[in-house]
């Protein structure tokens, strides 16, 4: 299973990425919503963690893209900041506040999963 | 008796006072006298037998022998005057002549030359010839004067026959001399020669005319005004022989002055129309001034006059007043009784402004009815848009004249002029002479258009006048009907009037409060407010506007307060308008709390953004460490994981605080409600000895956001049971009330202190050692994103009583209605 993070602080990225390789989940990241969307083609992850503020592309046109490309693949909205009155995140199949805990979204990226 | 008389002659000869010389033809000096040695300049003796050009010639005197030389050759008597002057003296004249002495063969053999001293005569000549030249110069003069004389300078013998005819008299009676010399006076007038003869027998008598007034005609038939001069010409006996005359033409001098004698007679009559209308301001009583001023005899002297105003937003004219007879009889009914009252202008003027003569006439009805759309060419809607006046001659033929003039007013022939003030054509003022059919000539236009120039700008401000009474009156409208309070106060602080809004707020009317000094009515206080924006635009004299504070009155108000300044410009006081503001402040304050948390919400997230990022991989990382470290190390790890915990879920809380909530509202029972947040608050007790009592008096059903609604009551029991020390209850008890439903959390806790209790629900405002101070903050926000609200009671050191009001909302009612239906 492959998980495709997006996420601009290198510190996140590579946080999230140990702790899913952990799991035993291939991990690919992109920092800006340009490479995610790129990776999300050539690498067709099972799974997206966004984060919505992003250097370039608002992370929620990035969400809207991806949906069009394949609105199969679940993604989790990660951000640091609750958006979850923005109705555009609803598009997504699920929604966080980051936490330096990440056992809230292991478990919505395995249940994901396992509905896929 | 030969030798006698050559005796005599040689005495003769020596005692002559002429130089006497004999010269024969080689012009030797074969004789002289004695006198000769006075032109010679030499003796006798140096003379004779020399020769005479030797003696004479190159000498500056006299020379016989030029004038000897014209006899040789000529055997003719030869006389010639000689010129001379000796150095340094007076000219002198010299008269030679020589005569030839012939022999008997007939030749000449000598000559006898005669000098003569000619210097008196010549002198005495020459003085003649001067003053002849000195005559002919002053008769050239004179001649030049008389032929170049504007004035026409004619001279005649006392029949009036012209004997001279100057240029001056060709220009002024178009005759040439060549016309008139000879010939009897032609300009003289028929029918007016008796004057002449008149003049004529004052010259014969010697008697000087001066500067009279004449009328003459000129050539080409036109008459002349001149001013006129005779005199009589007397030959050297002293007898009148001639008549000279010098004329001026005073033509066009008299019609400069009858001109201005006119022009100043207009301007009176103006100025005192307009005097008089300037005085009014009434616009109806105005109107009939000026037509009154255009049809009387000593204003204008129309027969009719009619005012129509133009109507810019309709774009008609309308008749608004005529003034005239309708009928001959009533016009002569009018002169008569005019001429028998004989009032003047100025009469007539005093009656109108008196308000006398108002009374409407026949005319002024037909006028008042006459409406003219401007969308036709017709002369009256020319006058308006050219803006220029017309008189028309013959109203039946002239294709543009409006019917009404033909058909109902009769009119043959009138005149218009627009009424312009600022430009703008404010309407059209119409005249005719119907009943003496005195024909409009070009002087009436030009007095008319003088008088419609003063009626325009009285007419304007007259209408400016009337506008001002009708603003005044719907400001008296506003003025009673306004629910602002609207006072007026002089200078003096005494209340000149009020409208109703303040008669309803003060209790008292509008007589009573009249006259009463401000400060006791508004502010109920013995002495001037210094606050008053009254009393501040007294002192600056512009208008101020302030909100006070004002308990007499019970409330806040807004005040502002205007100057008034009287026509001269003197401050009189000032017009002040009270807006009750207190349920608005009320809401401001609230506006300003809700501004608050916004932009504290707007910080706080924008802080949290920068601030979780760090946070979530020091946390994360640390986490990773703990679990891959042994012994002290783990705990150290775990000690920064915990605590990077306690700060994201303070966080959380500010955000929680800030975001703005969205209610996802559902129907629940309040007893499952209240069941599931006090075992989560009790499984927190951690064996205090701490007892939660129900007293459940209603459990309604409620239409809300269970999760928040949850929260918002977790956190005031949890703050109830963390206000008690040691041992304690916290009871917690549901009503119904005015279809709310009331929960009521008490606690024998310590209590809140006085100070404290107005900001418990401030945003980070706490009492406590631990906690975000946000709990009651986002409690109270809940509840009153439901509609409800909290109340504290609280008696330090006794406890506290939250009391929390819900709204039982129309979901639930039907909900209720369901229920209770099944």
């Amino acid at each position: 299973m492959k998980i495709l993070v997006v996420d601009d602080d290198l510190h996140i990225q590579r946080l999230y990425k140990e702790e899913f390789e952990d799991e035993g989940y291939e991990v690919v990241v992109a920092s800006n919503g340009q490479e995610a969307l790129e990776l999300f083609e050539r690498e067709s992850p099972d799974i997206v963690t966004l984060d919505i503020l992003l250097p370039d592309i608002d992370g929620i046109r990035v969400l809207r893209q991806m949906k069009e490309k394949n609105p199969k693949i679940p993604i989790i909205m990660s951000t640091a900041y609750d958006y979850r009155d923005d109705f555009a995140v609803w598009a997504s199949e699920a929604y966080i506040v980051k936490s330096s805990d990440l056992k809230e979204l292991k478990s919505m990226i395995k249940n994901l999963l396992e509905k896929k | 008796m030969l030798e006698k008389l050559k005796e005599y002659a040689e005495l003769i000869f020596d005692k002559i006072q002429d130089g006497v010389l004999v010269i024969d033809r080689d012009y030797k000096i074969i004789s002289a006298n004695k006198a000769s040695e006075k032109w010679a300049k030499k003796s006798l003796l140096d003379i004779l037998d020399h020769s005479c050009i030797e003696i004479f010639h190159d000498n500056d005197y006299v020379c016989p022998h030029c004038v000897a030389k014209v006899t040789f050759e000529t055997g003719d008597v030869n006389v010639a005057a000689q010129r001379f002057q000796a150095n340094g003296e007076e000219p002198s004249y010299a008269e030679i002549s020589s005569y030839p002495i012939k022999h008997g063969d007939g030749e000449i053999s000598e000559c006898i030359v005669f000098i003569r001293d000619v210097t008196e005569r010549m002198l005495c000549h020459e003085e003649i010839l001067s003053l002849y030249n000195e005559v002919i110069q002053t008769k050239e003069y004179l001649e030049g004067v008389i032929e170049n004389s504007a004035d026409a300078i004619i001279t005649t013998d006392l029949n009036g026959i012209v004997s001279s005819w100057n240029k001056g008299a060709e220009n002024i009676y178009g005759f040439t001399k060549d016309e008139v010399i000879g010939k009897f006076l032609p300009f003289v007038v028929e029918g007016l020669i008796d004057p002449e003869w008149e003049n004529n027998k004052r010259i014969r008598e010697g008697e000087v005319i001066k500067r009279v007034e004449a009328i003459r005609k000129r050539k080409d038939g036109q008459i002349i005004t001149v001013s006129l001069t005779l005199s009589p010409i007397k030959n050297t006996d002293g007898e009148v022989i001639g008549i000279s005359g010098i004329s001026r033409d005073i033509t066009e001098i008299k019609r400069v002055e009858q001109e201005l004698r006119r022009k100043n007679q207009e301007l009176e009559r103006l100025f005192f129309i307009s005097s008089a209308m300037r005085g009014t301001l009434e616009l109806d009583r105005l109107l009939r001034m000026i037509l009154t001023a255009v049809t009387m005899g000593d204003g204008l002297g129309f027969n009719r006059a009619i005012l129509f105003f133009y109507d810019d937003i309709n774009n008609i004219l309308e008749g608004v007043m005529g003034v005239g007879p309708i009928s001959h009889s009533e016009a002569y009914q009018i002169w008569a009784k005019l001429s028998m009252e004989k009032k003047t202008l100025t009469d007539i003027m005093r009656e109108i402004d008196a308000g006398q003569s108002l009374q409407d006439s026949h005319f002024d009805s037909i006028v008042k009815k006459l409406k003219v759309p401007l969308d036709k060419d017709t002369i009256l809607t020319k006058t308006v848009k050219e803006k220029r006046p017309f008189n028309v001659v013959n109203s039946y033929s002239e294709p543009l004249s409006d019917s009404v003039f033909s058909e109902q007013i009769k009119a043959d022939a009138y005149a218009t002029v627009p009424l312009i003030s600022r430009d703008k054509v404010v309407g059209v003022l119409w005249v005719d002479n119907y009943f003496n059919k005195k024909p409009i000539v070009d002087e009436d236009m030009r007095f008319l258009i003088a008088f419609s120039n003063h009626v325009s700008s009285a007419i304007e401000n007259a209408r400016l006048y009337e506008k001002v009474q009708v603003a005044e009156k719907e400001l008296e409208n506003i003025f009673k009907s306004i629910t602002d309070m609207v006072y007026i106060i002089s200078d003096d602080y005494v209340i000149k009037d009020v409208n109703p809004a303040v008669c309803k707020r003060i209790g008292r009317s509008r007589e009573e409060i009249i006259g009463k000094k401000c400060y006791e009515v508004i502010h109920g206080t013995s002495v001037p407010d210094i606050n008053c924006p009254h009393q501040i635009t007294m002192q600056s004299k512009v208008s101020h506007v302030k909100e006070i504070e004002n308990s007499f009155l019970g409330g806040s108000f807004i005040i502002s307060s205007s100057p008034i300044f009287d026509f001269t410009g003197r401050f009189v006081g000032t017009v002040n308008v009270m807006r009750d503001v207190t349920e608005l402040n009320e809401l401001r304050e609230r506006l300003v709390k809700i501004e608050k948390m916004a932009a504290l919400g707007e910080v706080a997230a924008r802080v949290a953004h920068e601030i979780r990022n760090p946070l979530v991989s020091l946390g994360g990382f640390a986490r990773r460490l703990e679990k891959k470290l042994d012994g002290s190390l783990k705990d150290y790890a775990k000690i920064i994981s915990d605590e990077v915990g306690r700060l994201e879920s303070i966080l959380n809380d500010i955000l929680g605080f800030v975001k703005e909530i969205r209610l996802f509202k559902e129907r629940i029972q309040t007893k499952e409600l209240l069941e599931d947040i006090i075992s989560t608050v009790e499984s927190e007790l951690e064996g205090r000895d701490i007892m939660i009592k129900r007293e459940y008096l209603e459990l309604p059903e409620i239409y809300v956001d269970a999760n928040r609604l949850r929260e918002a009551i977790v956190n005031i029991i949890r703050n109830a049971i963390q206000s008690i020390d040691g041992n304690g209850t916290v009871t917690i008890r549901t009503y119904i009330r005015n279809e709310m439903f009331l929960l009521e959390v008490e606690d024998t806790g310590k209590g809140i202190c006085e100070k404290d209790l107005p900001h418990i629900f401030d945003p980070f405002y706490t009492t406590k050692k631990e906690g975000t101070g946000l709990g009651l903050t986002i409690s109270n926000k809940i509840i009153e994103e439901h509609g409800g609200n909290i109340e504290v009671e609280s008696v330090e050191g006794k406890g506290s009583i939250f009391r929390i009001t819900i709204p039982i909302n129309i979901f639930n009612r039907e909900a209720k209605n369901e229920n209770s239906g099944s």
